[in-house]
């Protein structure tokens, strides 16, 4: 499957769960299938998305926290397992649109090609949940058992590679105008307080 | 109450219920002190950096989070601490051990010393320093502070403080 395609599933099956994404492939094409303001898209700090959704999940503990990273993204922070794992979220939920390269560099392959196995990894570090998906309809007809099932869960989306630059484009706003977008969009989703009363 | 328990208190003052640590020795008793209730949800993490995103998705659930960590950890993280908190401005609050200092005869600590503060200043980072017992009042005027400044800042806490008047 595209990874296009995989996370135009994963958005049309995420119900009420809010979105934070790895930068990228992963940030982009969650804007292009959803253009939703009540996720968080990753400009920088390539790896931290899985620790950013991390800390909202415990913070918002009845809203189910969907993270969408990628490969290159995980390879960056691979104790980020270890730290889900010991929390033990129950309403998070780690995707991982994989593909083998750094797709938004045009390609080029990522470390140790081919040989990683990130599900073994992943329940090394301790989720008893742990999966890989490679076909469209097998993640058709799963994706509801797991949007229901507890977290944390560590689902791979094993996507085909695509050659040279997607030219998906970003999201329309950025910086300060997504914190307050994002963070505005959780305090009238779900009633919590997240700028005080003079806005910061 | 030793300084551990006075920061803990001061901390609960402030709101905090989040925090992400990497311990040195230096602010080890305080995490430890973090970690004996659960008043405070504690994350130990594997890297620095995670702490600090963790910080920053707690702020976005509209809860008060605090990463600690000692000064080598906090260079590992520069890089995030920009291009997440200082991109969005978001804030994050961090507490570290000031390694490094006149009084602190490591020679791996040595260029945490000299170059932690001015990296600080370059990146316009703002930070406070808690010296004595006296000063730990203080946390929630920085804590607030960093909230109003929506960046990282660090409060940093000098081997004076945690290891006591003419400690070895």
């Amino acid at each position: 499957m595209k990874a296009r395609e995989a996370i135009d599933l994963l958005a049309r099956h995420r119900g009420d769960a809010v979105a934070v994404c790895a930068l990228g492939m992963a940030a982009n094409e969650w804007w292009a299938a959803t253009k939703s303001e009540d996720a968080f898209y990753m400009h920088g700090a390539m790896g931290f998305a899985a620790s950013f959704a991390l800390g909202l999940a415990l913070s918002l503990p009845q809203v189910p926290v969907w993270l969408i990273n990628a490969d290159g993204s995980l390879c960056m922070n691979l104790g980020c397992l270890l730290t889900e794992a010991a929390q033990g979220a129950r309403n998070l939920k780690h995707f991982v649109i994989a593909n083998g390269v750094y797709q938004t560099v045009g390609g080029l392959a990522m470390v140790n090609e081919g040989r990683t196995d990130y599900v073994a990894i992943a329940r090394a570090a301790g989720f008893s949940r742990a999966r890989t998906i490679a076909a469209l309809d097998d993640l058709e007809r799963q994706l509801p058992a797991i949007a229901a099932e507890d977290g944390p869960s560590f689902t791979v989306l094993q996507v085909e590679p695509e050659s040279g630059f997607l030219r998906t484009p970003p999201m329309t706003y950025e910086g300060p105008e997504m914190k307050y977008r994002f963070g505005r969009a959780l305090e009238r989703r779900f009633g919590i307080e997240v700028f005080g009363p003079q806005g910061y | 109450m030793d300084v551990s328990a006075q920061i803990y208190a001061e901390l609960t003052k402030c709101g905090v219920k989040v925090a992400a640590s990497l311990p040195d020795d230096w602010v080890a008793p305080l995490i430890e002190r973090i970690a004996a209730d659960n008043r405070i949800r504690h994350v130990r993490v594997a890297r620095e950096a995670e702490a600090v995103a963790i910080c920053s998705g707690a702020f976005f659930g509209g809860v008060r989070a605090v990463a600690l960590m000692g000064a080598t950890g906090l260079l590992t993280c520069t890089g995030e601490l920009a291009t997440l908190n200082l991109r969005h401005q978001i804030p994050v609050f961090l507490i570290v051990s000031q390694r490094g200092s006149i009084d602190d005869h490591r020679i791996y600590q040595e260029v945490q010393g000299r170059r932690t503060i001015p990296l600080l200043q370059a990146y316009d980072f703002p930070y406070h320093v808690v010296d004595r017992p006296e000063d730990i009042a203080s946390i929630p005027d920085a804590f607030e502070t960093c909230r109003l400044q929506k960046r990282p800042f660090v409060l940093f806490l000098t081997r004076r403080l945690v290891k006591g008047e003419g400690a070895a």
